[in-house]
């Protein structure tokens, strides 16, 4: 307290000559019409460019909100977007009744917003997202991004998840050409996090480079028609069969912040059949 | 004491009522007014507290303002001088004077040169501070620069006439 006192004392000139400068200024501004418009119109200037910086830094901190909502307009447009493809498909030719049966269920998809905490690298990497089992999640549910299918959801804990992506060498998902009924499995082969390949297209299906990759939608995991990759580059596959296709991946791995995890409430329903069904396998044989 | 402060007062009223009545109506070439009221300054001792620097010129800038309509351009721009007087004074300190001394600068206590050269100073910084609160702007800076060169030059000798009748009277006092 001595020291502020003595402060005040030692500087006293000083504060007085601000006071009075200040006063001055402002005897200047208010009664002479001239340096009067000519502050304002300064300090409005001035002030509209630090509001601009203001409203720029605040939009900037929000950027995180917007991409988290992008993503989930993206994947939505996505589906919706199959949703029409179908039903334009429908209206031009003919569908058959188990993919109107599809198209319908794709209504009953919901999807949890999450971001990625942890991305690993390697052939077994995993990504973690800061949502889990008293969010809704469950293992085996379909990741996605807004610019592509990510992987499935593999071991859930109560608050976070960890999620085999497609750029795992375990991973395997069912895919096909856009536009044609062809399919096969995405794989990666641990070289590139942006390339993969999909393996099992018929050697008589007609494949271009450039064609677009989705999702089958032949599991309770992923809808049909999600994005996945381009067509880069078609060769054989090692069995002679098939063709493999080396595919540009929609998703970049190593930026990768906003997901959503894809949910279902018939996977349960859908899991229980097939876990039936091999049971009753089991038992018939002998 | 009560001798030194009417002595101050006179100054300062006969200094404000020279550029109410006089210099104020001066404006050579259209462009400087003279303004030697900086002159008071130079009736306040090396010891006087920097507050009566401060509330001194900006009183006599304020009056001076009253009576031109120009509210606070002589206030702020002599109060700022005010501010610089005490440093200028002790950079100009008489050869024969400690700094712990109480003299008043004068051309007999400072000598001629020293004398000028302080008064120099303060008529520049009090008519750049003036000038620049009338125009401001840059826009007409050539006109900006002849309003301040004609201001100071027309003040500096305006300040050495005051200062050569204070000495003649202080010699004849004598």
């Amino acid at each position: 307290m001595q020291h502020l006192l003595d402060f005040l004392r030692k500087y006293s000139h000083v504060f007085l000559f601000l006071f009075l400068e200040v006063l001055s200024l402002t005897l200047l501004f208010r009664y002479n019409s001239y340096q009067g418009s000519v502050w304002f119109s300064s300090v409005n200037t001035a002030v509209a460019s630090i509001d601009r910086w203001y409203a720029d830094a605040l939009a900037y901190l929000h950027l995180g909100e917007n991409n988290a909502e992008l993503t989930q307009e993206i994947v939505r447009l996505q589906t919706e977007n199959e949703l029409l493809r179908k039903q334009m498909q429908e209206a031009q030719g003919g569908t058959p009744i188990s993919d109107s049966t599809m198209l319908a269920t794709l209504q009953t998809y919901s999807r949890i917003p999450a971001l990625v905490t942890s991305n690993g690298v390697g052939v077994d990497n995993y990504l973690v997202i800061d949502r889990g089992v008293l969010d809704g999640i469950q293992p085996e549910m379909g990741v996605v991004s807004g610019t592509g299918i990510v992987g499935i959801v593999y071991l859930a804990g109560p608050h976070y998840s960890l999620v085999m992506p497609v750029t795992n060498a375990k991973s395997s998902i069912s895919c096909r050409i856009r536009g044609q009924e062809y399919f096969g499995y995405l794989l990666w082969d641990g070289k590139n996090r942006h390339e993969a390949y999909v393996d099992d297209i018929p050697r008589y299906a007609k494949v271009k480079v450039g064609e677009k990759i989705e999702t089958s939608g032949y599991s309770a995991v992923f809808p049909p028609g999600l994005f996945v990759g381009t067509i880069r580059k078609i060769e054989n596959a090692p069995d002679g069969q098939s063709f493999r296709l080396r595919i540009n991946l929609g998703t970049d791995f190593s930026r990768l912040r906003h997901v959503s995890v894809v949910t279902t409430p018939y996977k349960a329903e859908i899991d229980t059949l097939k876990r039936t069904a091999e049971q009753l396998d089991s038992l018939q044989t002998p | 004491m009560v001798q030194t402060f009417f002595g101050r007062f006179g100054w300062f009223v006969a200094l404000l009522a020279l550029q109410v009545f006089v210099f104020n109506h001066i404006h050579l070439l259209g462009y400087a007014t003279p303004m030697p009221y900086i002159f008071f300054f130079c009736t306040l001792t090396s010891q006087t507290p920097r507050w009566i620097y401060l509330t001194a010129g900006f009183l006599l800038g304020l009056l001076i303002d009253l009576f031109t309509n120009t509210p606070g351009m002589a206030a702020a721009s002599l109060c700022l001088t005010g501010m610089i007087a005490p440093q200028l004074m002790r950079l100009f300190l008489p050869q024969d004077k400690d700094k712990d001394d109480t003299w008043m600068p004068t051309a007999r206590t400072m000598e001629w040169g020293s004398f000028l050269r302080y008064t120099f100073c303060l008529t520049v910084i009090n008519t750049v501070a003036y000038s620049l609160l009338e125009a401001f702007t840059f826009a007409n800076w050539q006109f900006l620069l002849l309003s301040m060169g004609g201001g100071i030059i027309m003040s500096f000798l305006c300040v050495i006439g005051i200062e050569a009748i204070r000495h003649n009277s202080t010699k004849h006092g004598k």
